[in-house]
C-alpha cells in the first residue's frame, strides 16, 4: 500500500534536506534559546553565526566537522543539547538528521518561503507535477469522478451552488470534449461566483456589520463588501485588488471604488469604551491591522513580534512596529464614538444593482456630452382643495423635550384635493405676501404630502429637492430629520414680495383622476392661510436624462467607513507592546526585510507597502494566494497552515507546484479566475473522492483523489434556499437579518447598544444569500457559529470543520431550515405529476443525479410512513406547514405535503446534501 | 465506530491531522477530547489505545468545574474586603502614597477629588479553618458556608476596562481571537456525558443587565468549533434548536433519522468516508440529547427541601438560583465543564441600591450550591469558582454619601473565591492595603506584583496564576496544554502563569 507519510527516507540519510528537514528542528527545538532574539545565548540562526568561534569552539566547526560543538553536545549525555530540563526534547530521528547535517558540511539555506519562487520548467501543468509525486509511491490519478458528480463538485466550488437545472441539463446533454470547459465558462462569469469567492476574503479581512468591542454598535461598511464582490465577478486582477484595498485613497484621483476598497484598513475591531484609553486603543487598533495584514497576505504570524524579536522567524522587534508605521497615520480617531459612520468616510451606492446604475450613469455622462433628447415641457396644474380640516389645539406632549415644540407649532392642518390624470412628479407652492407687516410671515411645519388611490392605498410621498424659483431672501425650505419626520419638510417665507417653490419627488407617481392629495402641516395659530398660497400638481419636472437620474441615484447613497491619511503620528517600538512604554527614536514605515525591500521608488506609504506586497519579487503574496484558491478548491492548501508559511509553518507538499501556481499567477496579470479555472480544469480536480484501498492517505497529501468535504455553514443555508426555489438573488446592501431563536442578543448586549435587539426582516430578506446575513460580531448567526464560520474578530483563512450533535438539531429543526424543507416539498409537487419523477427533480437538486435505487427505496419508504402517521392527524401536519413566514400554498393537500415535508427534510440533512464530493 | 482497524487508524489520522493536532507536544489530555472518550472515567480501556492510558499530566484534584462568572466587576469593599480604617477616612481624598501614581479610567480621571468611600455594610466574622474571615452583611447565605470557601483578597489583572479585562480574564488575552478557558478544558477534558454538551454556558438573569457578554468568552478562538460553549437558556429550547418542529413527533424523528442513516450509509459505501460514519453517530448523540436536556432541565423530581435550600426562585427558569441547581444537575451527569455568567456588577453609582439586587439574586444559590454538592459527596472533586474581570475602586465615582455612592473599575487587587475540587477549605489568601487599594505583604508593604514567567509573587494572584491554578487542580498542565496555531503552541496562560500550591490542600 501506497504511504503518504515519508516518501523519502532514503535521500534523508546521507544529506537532509536543510530547509525541509534540518530547520523545523532547529526552529521547534533549538530556537527557543539559540533564535533570532537570543541575546547572551549563541545564536544558530546563520552559517556565520554557527562557525563562530565561542572560548575555542564552535558549533559548526568548518575546518574538522567532527569537533563541532553541536556534534558534541547532541550526544553528551552528562550535558546534552537541548539540556535536560528543556521542556522540547529531540526525537531520535531528529537527533540523526541534526548529526547528518552537521556531519556532511551544516550548510544553511534560507527559510523556501523568503526565497522567490521559480517556475519549474520541468512541468507544464498541475497533473504533471501530481503525477510526478504520485510515481515513486506506484500509483496514478483515481479515476475521473462521474459526469454529474462532477458538475455538482465544481458548481459548489465555484458559485458555492449547485448547477441551475438547466445548466445540469445542457452539460449532461453534451457529449463533446469542450462540455465541462463550457460548463466551468458558465460558472466563472456567473454573479454567484463573485458572491461565494467574496466569502472567503471576507473571513480573512474579518469583514463585520459591528465596531466588535464593548457596545459593538452597527458599523456602515457594507459597500466594502459589495465592493468585494463586484472586483471577483469582474476579475479585478488581484494586485490591484490588493493594492485598492491598502492604499487607494493614495492614488491618483482616486474612483470611488478604490475609496470604498480601503475600507480594508478600517476593519479592525474598534471601542468606545467610558473610561478606554485612546493611546491605548490606538497601538491596539494597529496591532490588529499588522497582524491581519500578517495572516491574510504574508501567511506570518505577527504576533509574537509584537511583543519581542520573533523567536523562529528572523524577524525583529523594530520590524513589526515600522510595518505598523504605515497604518498609524491614518485619519481616523483611535475610538470609534460608537457611530454608524466613524469617521472618515464617504457616501456609495447602497447595493449592487445602485453601482451598476451609478457606473452605467457616470459612463453615459462622459462618454454623450451632448444633450440628449429635448427636455418635456413642464405642466403645471393648479390643485383645487375639496376638503380642508383643522385640528383643536394639539396638547402638549409628556415627553418634556418635545413639549416646547407642540407649544408652538399648535395647529394641525389638513387639506384634500383630487389630481389629474397620470403623472406626478412635483408640487408648485406658490406663496403671497400678507396685508401687513405683522402678518408677512408664513410658517408651515412637519409639511407632508400623502397620496390616497382610489383603491384606498396610501402612502406620504418623498420629495428628493426644493428649488426655490423666486429670489431666496426670506425664504427656507428644508428636510426635517428625526425619526417622526420621514418625508416632512419646515416651510418658512417671510417676504413682502410673491415666492415659488418646487417640491421635486423621488420618482414620479402614477395617479388617477379620482385619487386624493393629501396636504398636512401645522401652523403655529388655527389660521389656515389658505389665501396666502396656491398649491399645483407639476408633471415633467423630475431630469429623466443621465444626470438627473444620477443626482437622484446619489441622494440615496449610504456611508461607508474608509481609509484617510490624517495628521502624522510617531511610532516607536512599544516594549512589550505596552502602548505607554515607546522605546528609541521615531520609526520610519518601512516592511519586513526578511521577505525582501521595497521595490524602488515605492513611497514609504501605504502605496508603496501595495507596491511591495505585489512586487514580483515579493516571496510570500503571490504563493500565499495561490495556496488559499488551492484550499478551496481541493479542501486542503498546498501548505497546510495558510496561515503560516514561517519556519513554524508546514513544507508545502508540493513545493515546485506550488512555486509553478504562483509564479504563473503573476506572470498571467494576477488573474485569479482563470488561476481557478487551471486548478478546475485539472484531472488532479476531476477524480472521484472515493478513499482508495491501495493508498493509505486518510489527509490526501498526495491528492491522489478528488476533494471531499463538509461544505461551509454559509452554502448550507444556501443550497436549501436554492433547492426550494427562493434563494433571493438581490445582491449586495445592508446585512439581512433571518430568522433567529429569541434573546440571542439581547442576553449578551449593553443596555446601550443599538445591536441589542435583533429585528428580524421580512420578506425576501429572509431569502437573501448567507454572505449578506448581518455580521454582530460578539454574536455572529447561530447557524453560522454552529457550522464554524469565525466570529470575524480576528483574521480566519482556514475554518475548522467540526461534526457535532447540536449541527444535527440545527439541521432538523431551525426554522429556516424547517420552512425550505417544506417549499421544496411543494415545488416537488407542483412542478411534477408522480412520485418517481418528483424523487428524480429532488435527488437532481441535491446530488445532481437520480436516486439510486436503495436511496428511492429508503426515501420513498419514510415517504409512506410519513404518509400514514399524518393522514392520522392533519392537524400536526398543519402544524408543521405553518412554519416559517413564506404561507403555505393552500392548493396543496395537507397530508401529502406534510409527509413530502418530512422527506426533503431528511434529505437536505443527509450527506448526499452536506458534503462536496 | 467502523469495523475496520486500519480505516479507524486513519479516521483518527485525519481529524489529528485535520486540526493540526499532530504536534507530540501537545497535551495528552487534549488526546483524549479529540477521541471522544473519557479519560477520567475509570471504564476507559487503555487496551483500546495506548495514548488513553497516560491519562492527564497529573492527578487531578477536581473532575470538573463550576465557574461563577460576576460580570461587570463585583466591589470587593462590599463584599468581601473588610477596611474598617475606611470609615474614619470618610470622604477624604485618598492619600497620594496609596494611588502611587497608577492610572486611573478615564471615567474618574476628571474628578478633583477622590474621595475614600468606605463600605456601609457591615461585617461579621465568621469561623472558617483559618483566623476566620469578615463578610458583608450582603451575603448571609455565602458567609454560612465560609468553612468551606478559600477567599482570594488579592487577585489582580492587567486590563482596567471591561472588554479588555472580560476578554482577559476568559481566554488569557485582552485582545480577541483565543480560545476561551471553556474551550481550553473542553479541549483538555473531553465529555463525561455522550448525551450532554461537554461544556455548558448559562446567562443568569440580573435587574441590572449592564455590561456586554461577547461569544468570544466562551468561544473557541482558532480551536476548532465543538470546543464552544453551548448556551443552556431557561427557555422552551434550552439548548438551541432542541426541540423538534410542531408537528413533529419523537417517533417522526426516529423514522426520519433511520432514512438519514441508511442513505448515509449507502453514501459511505460509495466514499468511503470515514467521516460519514461519525456524522451519523453525531445525529444519535443528538437524538439523545433531545431526552437528556429536557430531563434535565426537569426539576419537577426535586424534593421540596432542594427548594429550601436553594430558595423559591430556583423554581423561575434563568434566575441564577435556577441555574446553580442546574450546575448541580449537570454536574451529576457527567458534564464537567459549567460556568454561569451573572451580570450587572457595574456600580459606577448607586451601588448599594444595584448591588443589594445583585447579591440578593445570587448569594443563597452560591451557598446552595456548595452545601448541595457537600452533602452530595461531590464537593471533593468538584471545583467551584466565584469571581468577576477586576474589583472596584477605594474612592467613590460622583458623589458620596454615607448612604449612597458608586465606584470605578480597580484592576489592582479584587476578591475571588473558590472551594471544593482540593482547595484548601476555610482559607484567605492574600492581603490588601487598609483602603483595599494594592496588594500588601503579611507585614502590610505593598508588593507591585508584576506577572513574570520567570518567577511568582507569592500573595499575589495574577489572572494568569489563576487559571493556571484551575487547570492544574482539573489534572492539566497550564504548560503542557497547547494547542498549535500559525506555527505557535498556544497556552491559555500565554507564557506566564504560576501554580498558587498554597491554595491546594
Amino acid at each position: 500500500m501506497a504511504q503518504a507519510q515519508s516518501p523519502k527516507t532514503n535521500e534523508s540519510q546521507s544529506n537532509p534536506d536543510f530547509a525541509r528537514e534540518v530547520l523545523p528542528i532547529l526552529s521547534n527545538k533549538c530556537f527557543v534559546c539559540h533564535g533570532p532574539d537570543a541575546q547572551k545565548n549563541i545564536k544558530l540562526t546563520t552559517f556565520e553565526e554557527a562557525t563562530m568561534d565561542h572560548k575555542g569552539s564552535k558549533p559548526i566547526n568548518p575546518d574538522d566537522l567532527a569537533k563541532s560543538e553541536i556534534l558534541i553536545r547532541l550526544h553528551d549525555d552528562s550535558d546534552p543539547m537541548p539540556p535536560l530540563d528543556a521542556e522540547k526534547q529531540l526525537t531520535t530521528k531528529e537527533r540523526e538528521i541534526l548529526t547528518q547535517w552537521v556531519q556532511s558540511g551544516g550548510k544553511y539555506a534560507k527559510h523556501w518561503a523568503y526565497v522567490a519562487p521559480v517556475k519549474s520548467t520541468q512541468h507544464k501543468s498541475i497533473d504533471d507535477f501530481i503525477l510526478a509525486s504520485l510515481k515513486p509511491h506506484g500509483i496514478s490519478l483515481a479515476d475521473e469522478a462521474n459526469k454529474a458528480t462532477l458538475a455538482r463538485r465544481v458548481s459548489l466550488i465555484l458559485t458555492g451552488l449547485p448547477p441551475e437545472p438547466e445548466v445540469l441539463a445542457t452539460y449532461m446533454a453534451d457529449d463533446g470534449a469542450g462540455a465541462y470547459e463550457s460548463l466551468v465558462d458558465t460558472l466563472l462569469d456567473s454573479p454567484r461566483f463573485g458572491e461565494h469567492q467574496a466569502r472567503y476574503w471576507l473571513d480573512a479581512v474579518r469583514y463585520g456589520d459591528t465596531h466588535g468591542l464593548h457596545l459593538d454598535n452597527k458599523r456602515g461598511i457594507y459597500p466594502y463588501r459589495d465592493w468585494v464582490i463586484q472586483a471577483l465577478n469582474d476579475n479585478l486582477p488581484f494586485n490591484d485588488f490588493i493594492t485598492w484595498q491598502i492604499a487607494g485613497d493614495l492614488l491618483p484621483n482616486p474612483s470611488l471604488e478604490q475609496q470604498v476598497a480601503t475600507g480594508y484598513v478600517r476593519l479592525n475591531p474598534s471601542t468606545s469604551e467610558g473610561g478606554a484609553i485612546p493611546a491605548e486603543f490606538q497601538a491596539k487598533n494597529n496591532f490588529d491591522r499588522v497582524e491581519t495584514l500578517g495572516t491574510a497576505f504574508l501567511g506570518m504570524s505577527m504576533l509574537c513580534v509584537r511583543c519581542h524579536t520573533h523567536k523562529y522567524d528572523p524577524v525583529p522587534h523594530e520590524e513589526y512596529y515600522r510595518l505598523m508605521a504605515f497604518f498609524n497615520s491614518t485619519a481616523e480617531s483611535a475610538m470609534d464614538g460608537n457611530s454608524y459612520d466613524y469617521k472618515p468616510n464617504v457616501l456609495a451606492p447602497r447595493d449592487i444593482s445602485d453601482w451598476e446604475n451609478w457606473r452605467r450613469l457616470n459612463k453615459a455622462l462622459t462618454e454623450n456630452s451632448k444633450p440628449t433628447e429635448p427636455k418635456p415641457e413642464i405642466i403645471i396644474r393648479p390643485l383645487k382643495f375639496i376638503s380642508k380640516t383643522t385640528s383643536e389645539k394639539i396638547p402638549p406632549k409628556e415627553n418634556s423635550d418635545q413639549s416646547k415644540e407642540s407649544e408652538n407649532k399648535g395647529y394641525s392642518h389638513q387639506l384634500e384635493s383630487t389630481l389629474f390624470k397620470d403623472k406626478l412628479e412635483g408640487l408648485q407652492l406658490e406663496f403671497f405676501p400678507g396685508d401687513s407687516a405683522e402678518n408677512s410671515k408664513i410658517e408651515l411645519d412637519q409639511f407632508k404630502v400623502l397620496l390616497t388611490h382610489s383603491n384606498g392605498k396610501n402612502k406620504v410621498l418623498t420629495f428628493r429637492r426644493a428649488t426655490i424659483l423666486s429670489a431666496k431672501r426670506g425664504v427656507s425650505v428644508e428636510k426635517m430629520s428625526g425619526e417622526n419626520s420621514e418625508g416632512s419638510w419646515s416651510i418658512s417665507i417671510e417676504s413682502d414680495k410673491a415666492k415659488k417653490i418646487h417640491l421635486e419627488l423621488m420618482h414620479e407617481e402614477l395617479v388617477a383622476d379620482d385619487d386624493v392629495l393629501t396636504i398636512q402641516y401645522h401652523t403655529r395659530d388655527s389660521e389656515l392661510q389658505q389665501e396666502r398660497y396656491n398649491v399645483s400638481a407639476i408633471d415633467n419636472l423630475i431630469d429623466r436624462g443621465p444626470k438627473g437620474e444620477l443626482e437622484r441615484l446619489v441622494d440615496t447613497f449610504t456611508t461607508t467607513l474608509v481609509a484617510q491619511e490624517g495628521k502624522p503620528r510617531e511610532t516607536f517600538v512599544l516594549e512589550r507592546g505596552e502602548y505607554n512604554l515607546p522605546i528609541g527614536d521615531s520609526l520610519t514605515p518601512d516592511v519586513i526585510s526578511v521577505v525582501g525591500p521595497m521595490p524602488e521608488g515605492a513611497p514609504k506609504n501605504r502605496l508603496g507597502l501595495a507596491q511591495w506586497l505585489t512586487s514580483r519579487d515579493n516571496p510570500l503574496v503571490a504563493r500565499v494566494l495561490v495556496n488559499r484558491f488551492w484550499q478551496q478548491t481541493f479542501g486542503e492548501g498546498l501548505v497546510r497552515t495558510p496561515e503560516e508559511f514561517g519556519l513554524q509553518g508546514e513544507h508545502p507538499t508540493h513545493p515546485e507546484l506550488l512555486d509553478w501556481l504562483a509564479v504563473t499567477f503573476q506572470e498571467t496579470g494576477w488573474d485569479s479566475k482563470s488561476m481557478l479555472k487551471r486548478m478546475v480544469m485539472s484531472k488532479t480536480f476531476k477524480q472521484s473522492s472515493r478513499i482508495r484501498e491501495d493508498v493509505s492517505d486518510p489527509a490526501n497529501r498526495l491528492f491522489a483523489r478528488g476533494p471531499s468535504f463538509r461544505l461551509d455553514a454559509e452554502v448550507l443555508r444556501d443550497l436549501n434556499l436554492w433547492a426550494s426555489g427562493i434563494l433571493d438573488p438581490h445582491m449586495g446592501g445592508e446585512g439581512v437579518k433571518p430568522y433567529q431563536p429569541d434573546g440571542m442578543w439581547k442576553a449578551l448586549a449593553h443596555p446601550g447598544s443599538n445591536t441589542k435587539q435583533y429585528v428580524q426582516d421580512e420578506g425576501e430578506k429572509l431569502y437573501r444569500r448567507s454572505l449578506y446575513v448581518y455580521w454582530k460580531r460578539t454574536s455572529p448567526h447561530p447557524m453560522m457559529t454552529l457550522f464554524d464560520a469565525p466570529n470575524r474578530e480576528t483574521s480566519c483563512v482556514r475554518r475548522s470543520r467540526s461534526n457535532t450533535p447540536l449541527q444535527s438539531l440545527a439541521l432538523f429543526n431551525e426554522t429556516q431550515r424547517v420552512e425550505t424543507a417544506r417549499i421544496l416539498a411543494e415545488r416537488l409537487l407542483k412542478e411534477e405529476n408522480n412520485d418517481k419523477k418528483r424523487f428524480d427533480y429532488l435527488f437532481n437538486l441535491i446530488a445532481s443525479r437520480n436516486p439510486t435505487s436503495v436511496e428511492y427505496e429508503i426515501s420513498n419508504g419514510l415517504l409512506k410512513k410519513m404518509h400514514t402517521r399524518y393522514e392520522a392527524s392533519a392537524e400536526d401536519a398543519e402544524k408543521l406547514l405553518a412554519i416559517g413566514n413564506m404561507p403555505r400554498d393552500e392548493s396543496l393537500e395537507v397530508v401529502k405535503l406534510a409527509a413530502w415535508t418530512q422527506v426533503t427534510s431528511m434529505l437536505l440533512a443527509s450527506d448526499l446534501a452536506l458534503l462536496l464530493y | 465506530m467502523s469495523q475496520n482497524p486500519q480505516r479507524e487508524n486513519d479516521l483518527l489520522i485525519t481529524r489529528r491531522h485535520f486540526f493540526g493536532r499532530s504536534s507530540l507536544g501537545l497535551g495528552t489530555a487534549a488526546m483524549a477530547s479529540l477521541l471522544g472518550n473519557d479519560l477520567l472515567s475509570s471504564t476507559a480501556d487503555a487496551s483500546t489505545s495506548p495514548l488513553l492510558s497516560a491519562g492527564t499530566h497529573h492527578v487531578p484534584k477536581a473532575k470538573r468545574v463550576i465557574y461563577l462568572f460576576m460580570s461587570g466587576g463585583p466591589s470587593h469593599h462590599d463584599l468581601w474586603d473588610y477596611k474598617p480604617k475606611m470609615r474614619e477616612m470618610f470622604g477624604q481624598d485618598l492619600p497620594e502614597y496609596i494611588r502611587d501614581g497608577q492610572r486611573i479610567t478615564g471615567m474618574t480621571a476628571g474628578q478633583k477629588t477622590l474621595p475614600v468611600c468606605p463600605s456601609k455594610y457591615e461585617f461579621t466574622k465568621h469561623d472558617n479553618n483559618d483566623g476566620g474571615i469578615y463578610i458583608s452583611e450582603l451575603l448571609p447565605h455565602t458567609a454560612k458556608v465560609a468553612k468551606e470557601l478559600c477567599v482570594i483578597h488579592s487577585t489582580y489583572t492587567d486590563a482596567i476596562n471591561h472588554d479588555p479585562a472580560i476578554t482577559f480574564i476568559q481566554t488569557g488575552s485582552q485582545v480577541p481571537g483565543r480560545p476561551s478557558l471553556g474551550a481550553w478544558l473542553s479541549y483538555g477534558l473531553g465529555s463525561g456525558n455522550k448525551d450532554l454538551p461537554s461544556y455548558v454556558v448559562m446567562h443568569a438573569k440580573t435587574s441590572y443587565p449592564e455590561q456586554s457578554l461577547f461569544g468570544r468568552l466562551w468561544g473557541s478562538g482558532f480551536m476548532p468549533s465543538d470546543h464552544q460553549g453551548v448556551l443552556l437558556r431557561g427557555q422552551e429550547d434550552a439548548v438551541l434548536y432542541l426541540n423538534n418542529p410542531s408537528g413533529v413527533s419523537r417517533t417522526d424523528r426516529r423514522d426520519q433519522l433511520d432514512a438519514l442513516a441508511a442513505i448515509n450509509q449507502a453514501h459511505y459505501n460509495d466514499f468511503a468516508d470515514p467521516e460519514i460514519l461519525s456524522r451519523i453517530k453525531q445525529h444519535e448523540m443528538a437524538y439523545r440529547m433531545q431526552t437528556a436536556v429536557p430531563e434535565l432541565m426537569d426539576i419537577s423530581d426535586e424534593p421540596d427541601q432542594t427548594f429550601t435550600l436553594y430558595g423559591e426562585d430556583a423554581r423561575e427558569p434563568g434566575t441564577f438560583a435556577a441555574s446553580c441547581l442546574n450546575a448541580r444537575r449537570l454536574a451529576e451527569r457527567g458534564v464537567r465543564n459549567i460556568q454561569i455568567f451573572h451580570r450587572g456588577w457595574d456600580a459606577h453609582g448607586g451601588l448599594p441600591r444595584e448591588h443589594e439586587s445583585q447579591c440578593k439574586d445570587i448569594d443563597q444559590g452560591c451557598a446552595a450550591l456548595i452545601m448541595d454538592l457537600k452533602q452530595r459527596g461531590m464537593l471533593d472533586d468538584t471545583l467551584v469558582v466565584w469571581g468577576g474581570e477586576f474589583g472596584r475602586t477605594a474612592y467613590c465615582q460622583g458623589n458620596l454619601t454615607k448612604e449612597n455612592y458608586g465606584r470605578d473599575h480597580h484592576p489592582r487587587c479584587f476578591t475571588v473565591w473558590m472551594a471544593g475540587g482540593g482547595v484548601k477549605p476555610g482559607i484567605t489568601y492574600g492581603k490588601t492595603d487598609d483602603y483595599g487599594y494594592n496588594i500588601v505583604d503579611a507585614d502590610g508593604n505593598p508588593m507591585n506584583p508584576k506577572p513574570d514567567k520567570s518567577s511568582f509573587t507569592p500573595g499575589a494572584m495574577h489572572i494568569h496564576d489563576l487559571n493556571a491554578t484551575i487547570l492544574h487542580l482539573l489534572g492539566i498542565d497550564h504548560k503542557k496544554l497547547t494547542y498549535r496555531y500559525q506555527g505557535r503552541e498556544f497556552r491559555l496562560t500565554d507564557v506566564h502563569g504560576h501554580v498558587v500550591h498554597d491554595i491546594i490542600a
